[in-house]
């Protein structure tokens, strides 16, 4: 297919019709509302469903009531509408349900403002709701990449039986870049007949499915908990996903940096070569599971004596690249938060303090 | 070619046409050829990428650009400057409205209808053949009309800014152009010219095209990019 200009916010709506999902139910929150402009025109035409519901709160049980049919279903919001989200989230991880949720985060606490952030990687990636439970978490650094990971992201899901959570700042929703689509993805959960209250007479079974979260029995919760344990184990084994960036020769300074935030690092990073100032760079594309040795074994390369984590917010993701890199090198944060984007020169300017 | 155009200019178009870009490149480029030029923000819908973000390269050119007062640059609300009424009514030789995207953003055109009706007035709709809902004649006619009912005017006229950004080839640039000269065949609006990155130009003859080429120096970059130099 030939190339087509997109905003992000659109290309993430056409790339989950794609992949086969014709449900799509949210609430509108800048700066992702484009999503659900643009679905409102194209689901009727693919023969699917937009339903506006009638707040975050009310949306995330939708979600949950799809998923638990066995329907492939997605929604999109931003930061405090995720938030309201964070419980239904929870009850689906623990019912086992494969549904895709998108944020666009936007400035927070709070209300925040609605400029891109990076502020969420907290809430996604340690667990927003509550309990023992994970999302697998994909980072996209451009429009085209935000495609390929919604269309890998409802069957990762359903393998899984798990949500998968597309974490984008504003930028990845509001800018626009050529992006090509990829073939349609079969159009229903392959495994859904095993678990999903679809009906028994429709899956020709005498079984019932039960699609729940609630476990009385200390000894059945505890299990079911180790279940979902071992699927988080799983996802670290096969699912981590980054990409190096200049990190072949010997370079001084090692960059940890995921989404838009990296591409500014890129251009950082290509302009100190010039100046004869190497620089790698590991960027996270899930950000669960975290690419532990991917960064580990890019920080104690000889040359390198300093690693920076560079993020639009005050200081998360800091905390993991400190965790797997456990004290062999200095690992400092630099950031800005509230639409205001760390430059090319900033970046610059840090680096030639450590070389 | 040149581009004629003159008293008050309203861009619009459907969402990411690529409004903003044109009217800050037009205003410059009508500015460099000796028209005294305002520029008014009118985009309320989307809080990114907009005019505001250009007016230190407009500014350094002369060219007054309104926008909403400074405490209200990121409200999630949408605010109508008083301003943009008094522009109106006192209209420099070349003022460009800036207007948001779809029937949505041209909805504040209708509220400042009231100003507009006394006034020497060219709607134009921009038109990129390579976004969704507009690669085809029907889809930028249906976008036409219903930004037509939003604003209560009548469009006057067509913009050709076929791009894919930094990917856009000069077979781009043709193809939109023969997009353009088919759409203006059959809404009967003329196309007023088209637009082509200022990198390409040498690959253009002025001949092969029966109207003005804008040259564009992308003036709304990510954080990652430099605008260019204009």
């Amino acid at each position: 297919m030939a190339k087509i200009l997109m905003k992000g916010n659109e290309a993430i709506g056409e790339a989950a019709i794609r992949a086969g999902c014709l449900n799509y139910f949210a609430y509108p929150i800048t700066p992702q509302s484009e999503v659900a402009e643009y679905l409102s025109k194209r689901m009727p035409e693919a023969g699917g469903v937009f339903l506006q519901g009638e707040s975050e709160v009310a949306v995330g049980y939708m979600i949950f009531g799809a998923a638990g049919c066995g329907q492939r279903v997605f929604t999109t919001s931003s930061s405090p509408g995720v938030s309201l989200m964070s419980e239904a989230i929870s009850y689906i991880a623990g019912a086992q349900c494969p549904a895709v949720f998108v944020n666009i985060i936007r400035g927070g606490p709070g209300l925040g403002g609605i400029l891109p952030s990076q502020g969420d990687y907290f809430q996604s990636v340690k667990g927003g709701g509550h309990g023992d439970y994970r999302l697998l978490v994909m980072a996209p650094a451009s429009v085209q990449e935000a495609v390929e990971m919604m269309m890998m992201a409802f069957p990762l899901a359903e393998k899984y039986r798990n949500p998968v959570m597309i974490l984008g700042d504003g930028l990845i929703g509001q800018m626009m870049e050529p992006v090509e689509f990829p073939d349609h993805l079969k159009s229903e959960p392959t495994n859904k007949d095993a678990w999903a209250s679809n009906g028994m007479d429709t899956r020709g079974s005498d079984k019932q499915n039960l699609v729940k979260s609630l476990y009385l029995d200390p000894q059945q919760l505890n299990d079911h908990n180790l279940l979902l344990k071992s699927k988080y184990e799983q996802m670290k084994k096969e699912e981590i996903r980054f990409e190096p960036y200049n990190t072949d020769g010997d370079y001084r300074v090692l960059i940890v940096s995921f989404g838009t935030m990296s591409r500014v690092c890129r251009t950082a990073i290509d302009n100190l070569k010039e100046e004869g100032i190497e620089v790698g760079m590991i960027r996270p594309r899930t950000l669960f599971p975290f690419p532990e040795s991917a960064i580990y074994d890019a920080a104690v390369k000889d040359s390198c004596t300093s690693v920076l984590s560079i993020e639009m917010n005050m200081g998360q993701m800091v905390e993991d690249v400190e965790r797997c890199i456990r004290g062999q090198r200095p690992v400092r944060w630099y950031g800005k938060c509230g639409g205001e984007v760390p430059t090319p020169e900033e970046i610059m300017d840090l680096v030639k303090e450590y070389v | 070619m040149k581009i004629n155009l003159k008293d008050i200019v309203i861009i619009a178009g459907n969402y990411g046409s690529g409004k903003t870009e044109v009217a800050v490149n037009l205003a410059i480029h009508c500015k460099k050829a000796g028209t005294d030029v305002r520029i008014a923000d009118l985009d309320l819908v989307n809080p990114y990428f907009r005019t505001r973000e250009a007016k230190a390269v407009l500014n350094s050119y002369g060219i007054d650009l309104v926008l909403p007062p400074e405490m209200y640059m990121y409200a999630d609300l949408p605010i109508l400057s008083p301003a943009i009424a008094g522009l109106i009514r006192n209209p420099s030789p070349l003022t460009i409205l800036d207007a948001g995207g779809d029937d949505a953003g041209a909805t504040v055109l209708g509220a400042l209808a009231h100003v507009l009706k006394d006034q020497e007035v060219r709607l134009l709709q921009v038109v990129n053949p390579f976004r969704p809902f507009t690669d085809t004649a029907e889809g930028c006619i249906r976008i036409r009309q219903e930004i037509e009912g939003a604003s209560r005017l009548k469009c006057k006229g067509l913009i050709g800014n076929a791009n894919l950004i930094d990917d856009t080839s000069a077979a781009d640039i043709r193809s939109g152009y023969e997009f353009l000269q088919n759409l203006s065949g059959q809404s009967g609006l003329p196309l007023e010219f088209i637009t082509a990155p200022s990198g390409l130009l040498p690959e253009l003859e002025e001949s092969e095209f029966a109207c003005p080429v804008l040259p564009i120096r992308r003036q709304l970059v990510p954080p990652w990019k430099r605008a260019a130099v204009i």
